[in-house]
């Protein structure tokens, strides 16, 4: 009754279309042309300036002022700007703080936000709508930058990973977009489940949640990319330099050029160019999306999961 | 279900089966409130579910946004030893941040510039993402469609700074378009420095970086569409495009609906990084926009009362604004982000 | 406001902003309030300023440091000069013995790049020669502000703070005063000989460095002679035949025939300072130094007719299509000048004396033709410019009020580490660090080994330093030509009314004029007309700019001039 998964047959090439439903009728030429240039050319207006950006961060200074900035012909390849990046081992610790508290902070956001779009899924349940405007409050009035540093600094939290979780837990966006997903599941599904004695978490755990892989798969990427390329709690709270999380090295690494007056010890002097490490990071950024990318996906297959009862 | 007529979405499919529902309040139908005592003893599980959450808020958020008091004052942080005992040794000053603000032409002119931005967004970038997925919907084979989101969602992982180098390289006076358009004996271009169509610079570049990012949640929608119900579409003779039109957009309009809500209720926030670096080059008359003012005016000169002072404006607004869309949506049918 | 985004605005032009004008350099900072009856008490006013004799009885009193000669000695308020190469055998002992008592410190500071791991080779040798277990909170340069604000505004802060000028934004210069250690008791007059090298900085960086009516600052002295030079591919101009232009209208000439868009050449980017400069437009990086007395009344920058005609000047540069259109995006361009200069696409632009050497630095391997040279300002008719005397000091330690006399020693002591002298033992360790192991001396040239580049970055050098010193030793010359530059311009150099005071005016015209500098931007760019131009300036006249020209005109009555 639920669940059904409609996994295409294994066809020989894994570019080629898998077969249609019966009821499908073949796309026209015109058709399947037209949607193959709109994506072509959607893809190749973000190709073309990633390709500026690798080839950059692969050439040498001497390429890159002789381009006058950024490179779209690469002359020569170098890595130093990435040598640049990984040496130090600044990088490789930061890295792994960044994914400890990518995984802890998404994860604890889960538990939170699910629970709190599920309790209020329920139209005409008591108080989900004084919950749900006091919720949607906090997305249009923030508070100063000083307060909140007071906050986090009495409660003890500086200089602790705490710091970069907590205060940013919760996004009630994320918690309304799963709740709107979660007031869609069939209603008749879970009004039988109660019948059957089932309690709200247990209803959440077997029929809500299998029934919102996908959007469940969104809220974790929203989550896990917003933990892992937030830098400004980490450069407010944390004043253990050793502490500091990936973005906040990248970011620095880039500064380096932009020391003021007197300051400027570290001239990029001989191959390397600044221009070349700001690209390199602007390419390891990208990393997180080439991991995620697939894992998401997983969960957006046409007709993957159905919520319908039929009647 | 009756397969006579085409379900226009999922939620109506549902109470097309329980007639009586009242117009207006979809889903399930309530006959008569009970009482507290017996929703308490029904919801409790509920509202005990959406605690860690609203602790949470209340701690991180509610706690400091008390101190927005002091847009009502004069507020120097450092007057004692603690930012928070300041505000009891602060002088108060009664509505004179907010004259200030309201005063200010200058005031006036980013709201213009934000409303602007706003309806240029909504028209020109809000549908794109929804045209997005639907095409990669309806893209099916899975290399191509794993391939192409993929390179669509990377342009949101660039910073502005990048996005707008390279707008700059490729658009730019010096970029490689002016430089072919000099060698064939043309003028220069002038959009990156052209104040008039500075919005629609804006715009694009928002396109360019966000729109591919933003068609995961409808993405998500529609892979929660039930295959059933397209077959059952095509059964009656509805062909692709009818199918689209019957199934697969009611499926996304609650979606739909919730992120137009939440838009219009952020419409006086448009794109702070991305504006605040571009403001330069076409100045101020276009291209300050009320968080850049408030950051110029406010926060910079670390003038709190008055950045709390329009932060509240703000917010009142914004409330204003998407508890009005909300309504809208209600009367569209739509639940929008609470029902009635 | 969105945090995250709030760094996002100086990101780009972090060296432009200490040279840019008014919206940098927004506020002041602070001084003892003279003119209010309250004294120095946390909570009154803090307005004013504090000079004539009232600050000399704060100041330390001067005693030349006698360890090492400079080869070229400071003159019309330049830099020192050195050109020797380094001789490492033949360095100096500038701390005889360790002042330090072997206590702890914290010291907050912002960094530009990534902070080194806090437990370092470098940081463990400059604790060791201090005798002071300094623990450095390193903070991102771009986001110092937000991070200073809200450190500042808790009961929680560090033993030393750093706060460059250019921070000293709204309220910063208040907190200052009320949070941060009178140094007086150690430091003003004789008291100061316990520390020699404190000693031989220069009066007029202590000066800027009191706060409040008291000396709260450890100061970075720099010299008072503009720092903007008008930066010139040296290497085209030979080829090409250019002359150094020496008047407005030579530069215009000189710039539409070198300007050539087809193939990819513009003459400059924005030469607005350049055309302060050639018009004697009084200096825009503080609000005080924009005031002056002229024939017995206080006027304004913006009030002069100098200031409208270098407008108009720069405005036909634009107009002209002599700039390089990359310019047009200004402060923010998000893109970097510096491959585009080294091209060639443009040949002339303004900017920070260090960046003679920087550029210099940049690609002398890469690319030996490539020269880069500063041009004289010129007068705008051809004749001498009138240059305006910039602030003497620019970054300040500052020592927690609620610090004990045992750390507040003990900073000292590391201050006076770090202000040794080019030449001396602790100048090279504070700069370079370990030899061996942060750099080595090859022909008398050091260069920083890869462990060098990550250990030794910021941190010490925010301590205190020495006199304003330019050394190269890996480019001799072009320490010569900054040092000759810098003599050059000082003899046309004059200080204005308020010159090296430390001012802090009444907040309630803190943002009056902060629009000026976009104002003129718009109209260099051609985006409004001077009709607006000269509206804006009464209107900043009547909202405020007569008010604080009474407020001025009374300080000097009653303070004086630092500059006598």
């Amino acid at each position: 009754m639920t669940a059904v998964i409609d996994e295409p047959a294994r066809t020989p090439g894994r570019w080629a279309a898998p077969p249609r439903p019966a009821w499908e009728e073949k796309p026209g030429p015109a058709g399947v042309a037209g949607k193959g240039l709109a994506l072509a050319l959607a893809c190749l207006a973000i190709l073309f300036p990633l390709w500026i950006v690798v080839v950059t961060s692969l050439s040498s200074r001497r390429t890159i002022d002789e381009a006058g900035g950024l490179v779209m012909i690469p002359k020569d390849i170098t890595f130093v700007a990435y040598q640049e990046l990984l040496s130090g081992g600044q990088v490789t610790r930061a890295a792994v703080i960044s994914i400890g508290v990518t995984l802890a902070g998404t994860a604890f956001s889960m538990t939170v936000s699910v629970l709190c779009a599920y309790g209020l899924s329920r139209t005409g349940s008591l108080g989900h709508r004084w919950v749900l405007m006091l919720l949607l409050a906090t997305m249009f009035f923030s508070a100063g930058l000083i307060p909140t540093y007071l906050l986090v600094q009495s409660l003890g939290l500086t200089d602790t990973y705490l710091a970069l979780i907590l205060p940013s837990a919760v996004s009630v966006f994320n918690i309304l977009v799963l709740r709107g997903f979660f007031m869609g599941i069939s209603q008749e599904l879970i009004d039988s489940a109660r019948i059957d004695g089932a309690g709200d978490l247990r209803i959440l755990w077997r029929i809500v949640m299998p029934l919102s892989r996908a959007v469940l798969a969104v809220i974790t990427l929203f989550y896990a990319v917003g933990y892992w390329s937030a830098w400004f709690n980490a450069s407010l709270y944390l004043n253990d330099q050793d502490m500091m999380p990936l973005q906040n090295v990248m970011i620095q690494l880039v500064q380096k050029q932009e020391a003021p007056v007197g300051l400027g010890q570290a001239i990029k002097t001989g191959e390397l160019s600044g221009l070349a490490v700001q690209m390199a990071v602007m390419v390891m950024a990208l990393l997180p999306v080439a991991v995620l990318s697939p894992f998401v996906q997983r969960h957006f297959k046409k007709g993957m999961l159905t919520g319908a009862v039929k009647g | 279900m009756s397969h006579s007529t085409v379900p226009r979405s999922r939620a109506e499919a549902e109470t097309t089966e329980k007639p009586p529902a009242p117009p207006g309040k979809p889903g399930r139908p309530r006959a008569r409130k009970p009482s507290l005592r017996l929703r308490w003893r029904r919801d409790r599980v509920l509202l005990l579910m959406t605690l860690p959450a609203v602790a949470l808020l209340l701690l991180f958020n509610y706690l400091p946004i008390l101190g927005n008091v002091v847009a009502f004052q004069d507020y120097d942080p450092y007057i004692s030893d603690n930012g928070i005992v300041s505000i009891l040794h602060s002088p108060w000053v009664g509505v004179e941040n907010f004259e200030r603000i309201f005063a200010d032409s200058a005031f006036w002119n980013a709201v213009r510039n934000t409303l602007v931005l706003f309806f240029l967004q909504l028209l020109l970038f809000f549908p794109i993402p929804v045209l997005l997925a639907l095409l990669i919907n309806s893209v099916v084979r899975p290399r191509v469609r794993a391939v192409s989101q993929a390179i669509l969602y990377l342009p949101h992982f660039f910073s502005w700074v990048l996005v707008i180098a390279v707008f700059q390289q490729l658009f730019g006076g010096a970029g490689i378009l002016s430089q072919l358009l000099r060698e064939h004996g043309y003028d220069g271009l002038d959009i990156m420095t052209d104040p008039s169509s500075f919005a629609f610079l804006i715009t694009a570049q928002s396109v360019w970086k966000d729109a591919g990012w933003g068609i995961i949640v409808f993405l998500a929608a529609l892979a929660s569409v039930p295959p059933d119900l397209y077959e059952a579409a095509a059964m009656d003779g509805a062909g692709r495009w009818r199918r689209m039109w019957h199934v697969t957009l009611p499926a996304l309009r609650p979606v739909i609906a919730l992120l137009l809500v939440l838009r219009v209720g952020d419409a006086l926030t448009v794109g702070f990084e991305q504006i605040l670096l571009q403001r330069d080059a076409v100045g101020p008359g276009a291209a300050e926009v009320l968080d850049t003012f408030v950051w110029w005016n406010g926060v910079r000169n670390q003038d709190f009362g008055y950045a709390a002072a329009a932060g509240l404006v703000k917010g009142v607004v914004s409330i204003g604004l998407v508890l009005a869309a909300n309504k809208v949506a209600h009367l569209m049918g739509e639940q929008g982000v609470y029902k009635k | 406001m969105t945090p995250n985004a709030a760094s996002a605005a100086p990101a780009p032009s972090r060296r432009s902003f200490l040279a840019s004008s008014a919206v940098a350099a927004a506020a002041v900072a602070g001084g003892m309030p003279l003119l209010t009856a309250c004294g120095g008490s946390d909570g009154g006013s803090r307005e004013g300023t504090t000079a004539g004799k009232e600050a000399e009885k704060l100041l330390p009193a001067y005693v030349a440091g006698t360890v090492v000669t400079p080869d070229i000695p400071a003159k019309n308020g330049s830099a020192v000069g050195f050109t020797r190469k380094l001789d490492l055998a033949g360095l100096k002992t500038s701390v005889p013995e360790k002042l330090g008592k072997g206590g702890r410190v914290t010291i907050m500071s912002p960094f530009w790049g990534s902070p080194p791991k806090s437990d370092n080779a470098y940081y463990r040798a400059m604790n060791d020669l201090i005798g002071v277990d300094i623990t450095w909170q390193n903070q991102d340069g771009n986001t110092y502000e937000q991070k200073l604000g809200a450190v500042l505004a808790s009961s929680d802060v560090p033993d030393v703070v750093v706060v460059p000028s250019w921070n000293l934004n709204g309220r910063i210069p208040s907190a200052i005063i009320s949070k941060f250690a009178d140094l007086g008791p150690y430091l003003s007059g004789d008291a100061v000989k316990e520390y020699p090298n404190l000693a031989a900085v220069p009066t007029d960086a202590w000066q800027r460095s009191i706060f409040g009516g008291k000396l709260r600052g450890l100061p970075q002295p720099q010299p008072y002679v503009t720092g903007i030079v008008p930066l010139y591919r040296q290497d085209i101009f030979e080829k090409e035949g250019y002359e150094v232009p020496t008047s407005c209208d030579e530069f215009l000439a000189l710039a539409k025939e070198a300007t050539n868009a087809k193939a990819k050449r513009w003459a400059c980017l924005d030469m607005k300072w350049t055309a302060f400069q050639a018009f004697g437009v009084m200096s825009g990086n503080e609000k005080p130094l924009g005031w002056t007395m002229v024939d017995g009344k206080m006027i304004n920058r913006v009030e002069t007719d100098e200031y409208l005609e270098a407008l108009e000047w720069t405005r036909k540069l634009f107009a002209a299509g002599v700039v390089h259109p990359d310019a047009e995006l200004g402060k923010s361009q998000a893109t970097d000048a510096g491959p585009k200069f080294a091209k060639g696409e443009f040949l002339i632009y303004a900017q920070n004396i260090s960046q003679w050497w920087s550029r210099t630095a940049e690609q002398a391997t890469q690319n030996p033709e490539f020269k880069v040279w500063g041009m004289d300002v010129f007068g705008h008719d051809g004749g001498d410019p009138v240059l305006w005397a910039e602030q003497p000091a620019g970054i300040w330690a500052f020592v927690n009020k609620k610090a004990s006399e045992a750390v507040i020693r003990d900073v000292l002591a590391a201050a006076n580490v770090t202000a040794a002298p080019y030449g001396t033992k602790e100048y090279m360790m504070t700069n370079y660090g370990v030899e061996g192991t942060h750099y080595t001396v090859k022909d008398g040239v050091p260069t920083k080994t890869d462990q060098g580049n990550i250990d030794v970055m910021n941190a010490y050098v925010m301590l205190a330093s020495p006199a304003a010193t330019i050394a190269h030793p890996d480019f001799p010359e072009v320490a010569k030509g900054q040092v000759e530059w810098q003599q050059r311009m000082g003899a046309f150099t004059r200080k204005s009314s308020f010159h090296g005071m430390q001012i802090t005016e009444p907040s309630r015209y803190a943002n009056l004029s902060s629009d000026f500098e976009q104002m003129e931007d718009d109209f260099v760019r051609g985006r409004k007309k001077m009709g607006e131009v000269q509206q804006a300036i009464s209107e900043w006249r009547s909202k405020g700019g007569d008010k604080l020209r009474d407020w001025y005109k009374k300080l000097l009555d009653e303070n004086g001039s630092a500059a006598n």
